[in-house]
């Protein structure tokens, strides 16, 4: 993709406050008919507040090659829109007869790889979320480095991993149980898509990123039912939600989504695109169904596909080898690791009693829906520590440097920086209790990649995956020993900073980035070499693909990586973390305040 | 430990996931691993420990083992300590999750903001994760912190039973 750097900041501000001001609704019904939107808009200078080592050397490249194979995806997906026969309307409730499902499982796809849903019609859902890695980040050296992906506006970047895709849609509506004093639910590694409106999380999950000023970015949710008025699959929108698309737009509402949210000149506004109380209302209709669209593509088979080793495992008709059945019971004993990742077995116990092996649950998801703290230390690679500094639009993304901490949940209740405001007041006194904690993930397809860098492990040949919800495991094996011997090998330096004649994260682990409510069943399981390595070939068994293809997981066009071990994987990566300032006010004086320690 | 993976018959799992299934569509939430809480056993027991399993200057993780408490999934384990035996009026808890298949359950606590080179007494025990005691109780014991820089690995190392 070619890049027009001709402007300067200023440049591109005066650019932009004149597009908005002067367009007349003739002009930018113009401009909408433009055949390639690329063409006539000038892309900003980078923005790159980055010191050498954050952002990987072939970052443009792998941008354009992901793009590239979005853009492949989303063709596929017309395709296939095309050769379906159109359900018919009909009954009362009025249903989708015929291929209703298939049709809305295709529009799904076709929003999540469409590019033109970001203000440079650059970034698609599926750039940070690509098939062949299980629906997560598809770079594998932003895996390596950054590990948050860049956004629209190149290079803001967020601070999170991508999380995937499959079985998002099986967590319920994020509820506090009473009785068991635990949060469950919801969508996000904080939680923070919790379904309290459309009654599903990955439905509100997929409303964020286009709006994120540090992701898709568009300034205003009407912009997406702007940009699916303009697209070429409207009319299955349209067949499936019967949504109007009769909205006055007002003049400047190409300019205004063709500039990245958060930009300076939009003074804060979520609601940019100046439209009537009615307008309003059936873009925030159309907004609804995008995320109710996308929620019916991540629950399809074509992404929650139930055909790993393990599903026909369950089903007779695999049989685990000596590594993975020692694994899966390592997985189950020793390791603990099914008291949250919870893999269907019997839940009836009574005390003295033996465990037959019932399955309690055909489809088990590996996840037990909560939320813990499992003392990650913080990653000075993550790239929003560095965005101190506004970009071209006037947007700074963080200003708090590495004043920043992520208190995952605890942040998400107190509708604090990073995060989005808390739709229930009454858990707000619960913040501490929670601080530091983040979604205990399904351990399904956490091992998956494309066919030809068959493992996510050294040496390989082997595609580079993050783990976590700030990346800084590089491996399955270094996951295993950091759960195994977090307590053991803890010291009190930061990363980058580990004693000589110690290798961090072999036997190293700097301090917790957040240490209150750290959860204790995890950091010295006792665990063999062997027996790690006997557990990462079980998550090996949790890959979807093996009874039946996983769809595009051959649409990575990259090149794999190899050499070296899996225990010191990325350690030639590590940077160093700077002296580190006090929490910042705004994170970690917000009431109710962290306790019973405060936060370094 | 589950006897499932090569002592379990594929006809026999086959069946049992049939009766699983059909159980499931009769609950009412099937999908949802929310689960209510697990029976309790009528007495909580210390089976092993409390002991030291590691300290530096600033911080102890102590460590024991009991019967499964049962209960609600999360439990708190719980060090009440201080540097006078008679005045153990300082706490620590951690969170510990549950394994519903275990029969013990390993409790572990880090205190933290310990004095370096410091005695310290202490007595553990455990609650839910609404605060109700399990009803177990340890006597009181003792660790010291070394200097800065310094670790204390416990000798020997408590072994507990790490599965059931």
């Amino acid at each position: 993709m070619k890049r027009i750097m001709l402007l300067t900041p200023l440049g591109v501000c005066v650019a932009i406050i004149g597009a908005l001001l002067a367009f007349s609704p003739a002009e930018a019904e113009a401009m909408n008919n433009q055949p390639s939107p690329r063409n006539y808009q000038p892309l900003p200078p980078t923005y790159n507040p980055y010191p050498p080592g954050i952002l990987p050397s072939d970052l443009n490249a792998e941008i354009q090659r992901v793009e590239t194979e979005v853009n492949s995806i989303e063709d596929e997906a017309l395709g296939e829109w095309q050769a379906l026969p159109p359900p018919t309307l009909a009954g009362n409730p009025p249903t989708l007869q015929g291929t209703g499902y298939q049709a809305i499982q295709i529009l799904g796809q076709l929003l999540n790889f469409d590019s033109n849903m970001s203000p440079l019609r650059d970034e698609a859902c599926g750039f940070c979320h690509m098939p062949y890695a299980g629906f997560s980040g598809p770079i594998p050296s932003v895996n390596l480095t950054m590990i948050a992906y860049p956004g629209s506006a190149h290079y803001r970047a967020a601070k999170r991993t991508a999380m995937r895709y499959p079985y998002a849609t099986n967590f319920p509506v994020l509820q506090y149980n009473d009785v068991q004093s635990l949060f469950f639910g919801g969508n996000f590694w904080d939680g923070r898509a919790t379904g309290y409106l459309l009654q599903s999380p990955s439905a509100e999950q997929a409303q964020h990123p286009p709006v994120d000023a540090d992701e898709m970015g568009l300034a205003d949710t009407a912009c997406i039912a702007y940009r699916l008025s303009q697209a070429r699959y409207r009319p299955l929108f349209q067949l499936i939600w019967g949504d109007s698309f009769d909205i006055q737009w007002p003049g400047n509402t190409e300019a205004i989504c063709d500039t990245p949210a958060g930009s300076a000149i939009f003074r804060g506004s979520a609601t940019p695109i100046a439209l009537s109380p009615e307008d309003r209302t059936k873009a925030n209709t159309v907004f609804n169904h995008w995320g109710q669209s996308l929620a019916s593509y991540e629950a399809s088979t074509s992404v929650s596909a139930f055909s790993s080793k393990f599903d026909a495992f369950l089903a007779g008709a695999y049989t685990m080898t000596s590594d993975e059945a020692a694994g899966y019971a390592l997985f189950n004993g020793k390791g603990n690791c099914n008291s949250c990742h919870l893999d269907g077995v019997s839940t009836t116990l009574q005390p003295g009693q033996t465990d037959t092996g019932n399955i309690a649950d055909v489809r088990p998801l590996f996840t037990c829906f909560g939320y813990a703290n499992e003392g990650l230390p913080l990653n000075p690679a993550v790239a929003l520590f560095y965005e101190t500094r506004p970009d071209s639009y006037g947007y700074t993304p963080n200003p708090y440097g590495f004043a920043y901490r992520d208190l995952g949940l605890g942040t998400f209740l107190r509708g604090g920086f990073g995060s989005s405001p808390n739709p229930n007041s009454q858990w707000l006194p619960l913040a501490p209790t929670v601080d530091g904690q983040f979604q205990v993930a399904s351990a399904r397809n956490v091992a998956m990649t494309p066919p030809q860098c068959p493992t996510t492990e050294a040496p390989g040949p082997y595609f580079q995956k993050e783990f976590f919800h700030n990346g800084y495991i590089k491996s399955l094996k270094q996951l295993v020993h950091f759960y195994n011997t977090r307590d053991v090998y803890g010291y009190n330096v930061t990363s980058g900073h580990c004693p000589a004649g110690t290798t961090e994260r072999v036997d190293c682990w700097p301090l917790p980035e957040v240490p209150n409510n750290i959860d204790m069943t995890t950091g010295d399981l006792g665990l063999t070499d062997q027996e790690e390595d006997q557990i990462v070939a079980f998550l090996q068994t949790l890959t979807d693909g093996y009874t039946t293809p996983y769809l595009y997981s051959d649409a990575f066009t990259g090149s794999c990586m190899s050499g070296g071990s899996a225990s010191t994987q990325g350690n030639e990566t590590l940077v160093a973390t700077p002296p580190l300032p006090e929490c910042a006010s705004a994170i970690c004086d917000s009431a109710p305040v962290p306790g019973p320690l405060p936060i370094p | 430990m589950r006897k499932v993976i090569e002592g379990l018959s594929l006809n026999r799992l086959f069946k049992l996931t049939v009766i699983a299934s059909t159980a499931c569509l009769l609950a009412s939430n099937c999908a949802a691993q929310e689960l209510p809480p697990a029976p309790k056993p009528a007495h909580v027991m210390i089976k092993q420990g409390p002991a030291l399993e590691f300290a530096r200057s600033d911080l102890a993780i102590i460590r024991w083992t009991t019967n499964n408490p049962g209960g609600t999934d999360d439990h708190f384990a719980v060090v009440h300590y201080g540097t006078n035996p008679k005045e153990l009026n300082e706490a620590a808890k951690s969170p510990v999750r549950l394994n519903r298949d275990h029969a013990q359950t390993m409790f572990r606590v880090r205190i933290d903001g310990l004095q370096p080179k410091t005695n310290y007494y202490y007595f553990v025990t455990s609650t839910d994760s609404n605060g109700v005691n399990d009803g177990d109780k340890s006597g009181v014991k003792e660790f010291s912190t070394p200097g800065p820089g310094e670790r204390v690995e416990a000798d020997p190392q408590p072994l507990a039973p790490r599965s059931n």
